[in-house]
Parts: structure tokens; C-alpha cells; sequence
């Protein structure tokens, strides 16, 4: 198992998982507000091509959990929390 | 610091057509790189397992996969995974970055076999979290070994949607129901009884859906996902004859927490396009397509070459096909022995391979009236937040072709480029104009290909944005 921190929470996902995979395993599909709207959304197309999924990780921003993989500490932050 | 890498060929995608390529020409004496933007070269048909204990590990596209990739490497071609191309010039130079910054290589040719991804179509709620494409689903059945929801609905056209269902299944996500577009009728069994090197297959493909039953629907489409933060329900419904919806006779599918809705493949051009290749309109696919030399693979400009679905959507077996007989292209455009025998036996391989891939495309082309009276409140680019009510005022004023509803309302200029609702934005287009989609063009894509950090563009432009490596740094 691999421990993140999503949201300020300590969660442990199987090691090897994309974030995104991990997210949802503990609950969270909605990861961010749409530019415009400020509607929630989702993973989309699972493959890095739609940036849908895209969270803070380990400080950065916009980084696609669909083709990222979890890691030890890593730090998380969707939208809405 | 800025990897600068050179060598006679860079296959940019690692899919079947990429990997056969790569090993084609390596075989050969030709030093190969290939790039590939997952964290396993394989793409989505020879996609690799999370996990040694997956339950995938055994399936005969994982093990194909891993043949091929040994392949390439015992061969002394490189495989870069994780590596994004960004920018593709003449020269030619590829810019990439992966996790540790700016990759940069210089080839004397390069072969595209970027594949292609799902085909969606807007419909009202499709932005709701849990929305999916098909092609998702089997990503995160494959690689984390878990299912999209606890309870899905899979909805679209063609035969994808059976290992999508499968993927689904043995990772212990249960089916709400699978609604195929098209009307059963006997043309899939005829064209299956026609190719007996199918049979395996179908029968692979089929096995578990008879095991497990779920409820199969034909003719629906889905019109709309309900739900408040996430997908809660979908209304379905029934096709009229020229293939458009009847909604007033949906239907409501209730308790799913995941949707997935995909019509087929769009080939990802992007970088054919950026090279200037020569593009062509697919009538069976719907799609444009990179155009390639039968027995030579190579694209309209010299010393570029295109394989797989990017210059004709048909799957895995033709992909691998025109991998091969692009890689022996190379090997000629570079010097080496001539392979025109070899190439030709192929070429008729790969001539069987497309006419089953066509007739396919034939018995489940995505119904004609799709996407239908979409209501003005409806999403049509998700990138951009744009709406179909701001589409249709932006048409009134004039706009009839995809390039000017990027300029007049956003639509397809988003960091998807279009990939996602390029295909929806032209059909509604057309359909709302009485034109055709092979009429209103594509839009060319724009450099960046992908999001990249200015400080990656800089390292990797520091020398000048082409012209040939002085050395090999790494």
C-alpha cells in the first residue's frame, strides 16, 4: 500500500495505482470546477488527452491524475474539498 | 537541462503499429527511439498491467505486447516512456518532456502511430464526474485493476463496447445494462462466419457476457445523465429511422454511479498535421486519416511515415500490419536492402485485415441523427464551458465550419485541442446546416501539442527549434 494525503486526510491506496484510480477508490470523482461554469468534473477520457482530471499534486497545479502514479506522502488537493 | 538524443528514426506512440515498426527497422541496423506518453509502452491494445498479480497479466494482448517491446529492445531500439511530445519540426526535431524535464532528438525520419481515442458526442449532463468514455473504464480496469463505479451503464456503438463490458466485469464492477446504437441484425454474424481467424476471438470476446448476462439493449442511445455532483441516473432512448431520438419514448436507467458512452475511435493527427502531411477523409469511419503509400507507409512528406489507426481505424491486427510494412519503408527510404517482395505479401495481409475492419465500420457506424436537437443549455466544448445556445447564435451569424466556431465561441480551442468535441462540434454543425461533416474540415492543431511548462519550452529551444544534435548528451 501506498499512504497520500488527500485533502488534509490520510488515506491507503494499493501501490502502482494512477491518482486518479486512487481517488475514486476512496470516494472522489468530482476533482475540480470547470473554467466558466464552476461546474464539478471528472476523469473524462482516462488517457491524458482531455485534462478533466486534473488536481494539485505535491504542490503543482494541473497535473493530470489519469496518467500520474501515486507515491509515498504524496499530497493531494481536488476541488471541491 | 535539455536531453539531447539522435537517431535515424523516431516512432513516436508505442501501440502495436509503433512497437512492430520499431522492430521492423531496428532488426535492421536503424537506430530507433520511441517515444510513448504512458508509464508502459503497450498503448491501449497491448496495454500492460498495474500489477505482476493483475488479473490481466495472462490475456494474449498483454503477452503479444510484451513480445514486442522485447522485440524492439533486444533489437537495440530505446523505448522512452512517459515521454509527451509537445512540438515536432522539420529536420526533423521532436520535443518531449517526461518527469525529469525537456527531452529533445533529432531523426533523419520519423514514423507517427499516435492511435486514436474514443469518439464522444455531447449530450446534456455528459460533464458530470462519472461520465466516462469507454476507453477509460478499460484504462483503469487494466492498469489499477478497478472497476469505473460500483454500477455502470455502458452505452455507444461498436464492437469495443464488448472488452470495455469484460474489462468491467473481471475487475468486479457490475452492469447496469449495454445499449448498442445499432439495430441487431444478422450482418455482424455473416461477417463473422466469413473470418474464421476471428472466431477466437468473438469467442474470448463473448464468453463472459454469457457467463454474466447482462442486459443487452438495441437501438438506444443515451440522451441525457441526471445527477446533482456526480452521475446519479441516465435517460435512454430509442432511434427513429434516419437514426435521430425519440424523447419522448426515454426511458429512465437508474442507480448507476458511472456512465460510459463511446461511438468508435478518432485518430489522433495532431502531429501529421503539424508536419503538413497529406490528410483524407474516411467516409466509413467518418474520420480523417493520415494519407500513407500502400507498400511504403510514407506520408507526402519525405521522411515522414504514418502507421496504425492515424492512417485508417481498424484495430489492433491491420495496425501491426502497417507497422511492419512501414518499418521496411523506413528501412528503404534510409539505404537499406530492398524489402518490396516482403512488403507486398503484407500489403495483401493488410488488405484482408481492412476490408473485415470496414465492414465493421459498415454494421456500426454511429446512427446518422446523432447528436440530435441538443437543448441550448447543453455543453458542446467541456475545455471551454462552451454551449450549444452559443454555438447556434454564432452560426446565426454566419459561422458554418469547425474552424469558425473555435474562432467565434472558444469551442475547440481548450487545452483538449478539439480531440474531445471536435467530432460532436462538426456533426451538430453539419446537421444543423444540411452539410456534410467531410465538408467542414478539421481544426489544425497548434504547438504545444500538450500543456507544457515554459521552463521545459525553453531548455529544449535553447539551440535554435531545429536543425541536427551536435552530440548525444543524456
Amino acid at each position: 500500500m501506498t499512504r497520500i494525503v488527500v485533502n488534509g486526510v490520510t488515506c491507503d491506496v494499493p501501490a502502482g495505482f494512477t491518482v486518479a484510480a486512487a481517488l475514486l477508490s476512496v470516494g472522489h470523482v468530482a476533482l475540480r470546477r470547470s473554467i466558466r461554469r464552476h461546474e464539478p468534473r471528472g476523469p473524462f477520457c482516462g488517457m491524458g488527452g482531455c485534462y478533466e482530471c486534473v488536481a494539485r499534486v505535491d504542490g503543482q497545479a494541473d497535473v493530470r491524475t489519469c496518467v500520474t502514479e501515486v507515491h509515498e506522502g504524496m499530497l493531494v488537493e481536488v476541488d471541491p474539498p | 537541462m535539455t536531453r539531447r538524443l539522435k537517431s535515424d528514426l523516431v516512432v513516436i506512440g508505442a501501440g502495436p503499429a509503433g512497437l512492430e515498426a520499431a522492430a521492423v527497422a531496428s532488426a535492421a541496423g536503424v537506430s530507433v527511439t520511441v517515444l510513448d506518453n504512458f508509464a508502459a509502452p503497450g498503448g491501449q491494445y497491448h496495454m500492460q498491467p498495474g500489477g505482476s498479480d493483475s488479473r490481466f497479466c495472462k490475456a494474449s494482448q498483454v503477452r503479444q505486447g510484451v513480445a514486442a517491446i522485447r522485440r524492439v529492445i533486444d533489437h537495440g531500439g530505446a523505448i522512452l516512456s512517459g515521454a509527451e511530445v509537445w512540438g515536432v519540426f522539420p529536420g526533423f526535431s521532436v520535443h518531449a518532456q517526461d518527469g525529469e524535464g525537456a527531452i529533445r532528438l533529432d531523426a533523419q525520419t520519423l514514423l507517427i502511430a499516435t492511435g486514436a481515442h474514443d469518439r464522444t458526442l455531447a449530450f446534456p449532463g455528459w460533464t458530470l464526474p462519472g461520465v466516462m468514455t469507454p476507453g477509460a473504464a478499460q484504462r483503469l480496469a487494466k492498469t489499477s485493476g478497478i472497476p469505473p463505479g460500483k454500477r455502470t451503464l455502458l452505452a455507444g456503438s461498436g464492437p469495443f463496447l464488448l472488452p470495455v463490458a469484460n474489462a468491467v466485469l473481471k475487475v468486479g464492477g457490475r452492469l447496469a445494462e449495454i445499449l448498442e446504437a445499432r439495430h441487431l441484425d444478422a450482418g455482424p454474424l455473416t461477417l463473422l462466419l466469413k473470418h474464421p481467424e476471428k472466431w477466437p476471438e468473438a469467442a474470448r470476446l463473448l464468453w463472459p457476457l454469457i457467463v454474466h448476462r447482462p442486459r443487452f439493449r438495441f437501438g438506444e442511445v443515451v440522451i441525457e445523465a441526471l445527477g446533482d455532483e456526480r452521475v446519479e441516473a441516465a435517460r435512454v432512448a430509442p432511434l427513429d429511422a434516419g437514426g435521430k431520438p425519440l424523447p419522448e419514448q426515454a426511458r429512465l436507467v437508474e442507480n448507476i454511479d458511472s456512465l460510459l458512452v463511446g461511438y468508435g475511435f478518432r485518430p489522433q493527427i495532431e502531429m501529421t498535421s503539424i508536419l503538413g502531411c497529406e490528410h483524407r477523409f474516411d467516409a466509413l469511419s467518418g474520420e480523417w486519416c493520415c494519407v500513407v503509400g500502400d507498400e511504403t507507409g510514407a506520408t507526402s512528406v519525405p521522411g515522414v511515415f504514418a502507421a496504425g489507426e492515424i492512417v485508417s481505424v481498424g484495430g489492433a491486427v491491420p495496425a501491426r500490419l502497417s507497422g511492419k510494412i512501414a518499418g521496411l519503408g523506413i528501412v528503404e527510404h534510409l539505404g537499406g536492402d530492398a524489402t518490396a517482395e516482403e512488403r507486398r505479401a503484407l500489403v495483401r495481409q493488410l488488405g484482408r485485415a481492412r476490408r473485415f475492419a470496414d465492414a465493421l465500420h459498415r454494421a456500426f457506424a454511429p446512427p446518422q441523427g446523432l447528436p440530435g436537437n441538443l437543448p441550448d443549455e447543453t455543453l458542446i466544448c467541456r475545455c471551454e464551458d462552451v454551449t450549444v445556445g452559443e454555438l447556434r447564435r454564432e452560426m446565426v451569424n454566419g459561422v458554418d465550419d469547425v474552424y469558425g466556431a473555435k474562432l467565434w465561441t472558444r469551442a475547440g480551442m481548450g487545452v483538449c485541442q478539439g480531440r474531445i468535441c471536435g467530432w460532436g462540434i462538426a456533426r451538430f454543425i453539419a446537421a444543423e446546416t444540411g452539410t456534410s461533416v467531410s465538408d467542414l474540415g478539421f481544426n489544425q492543431p497548434r504547438i504545444p501539442l500538450r500543456p507544457v511548462p515554459l521552463r521545459v519550452v525553453q531548455a529544449s529551444l535553447e539551440n535554435g527549434y531545429s536543425g541536427q544534435a551536435d552530440g548525444v548528451v543524456s
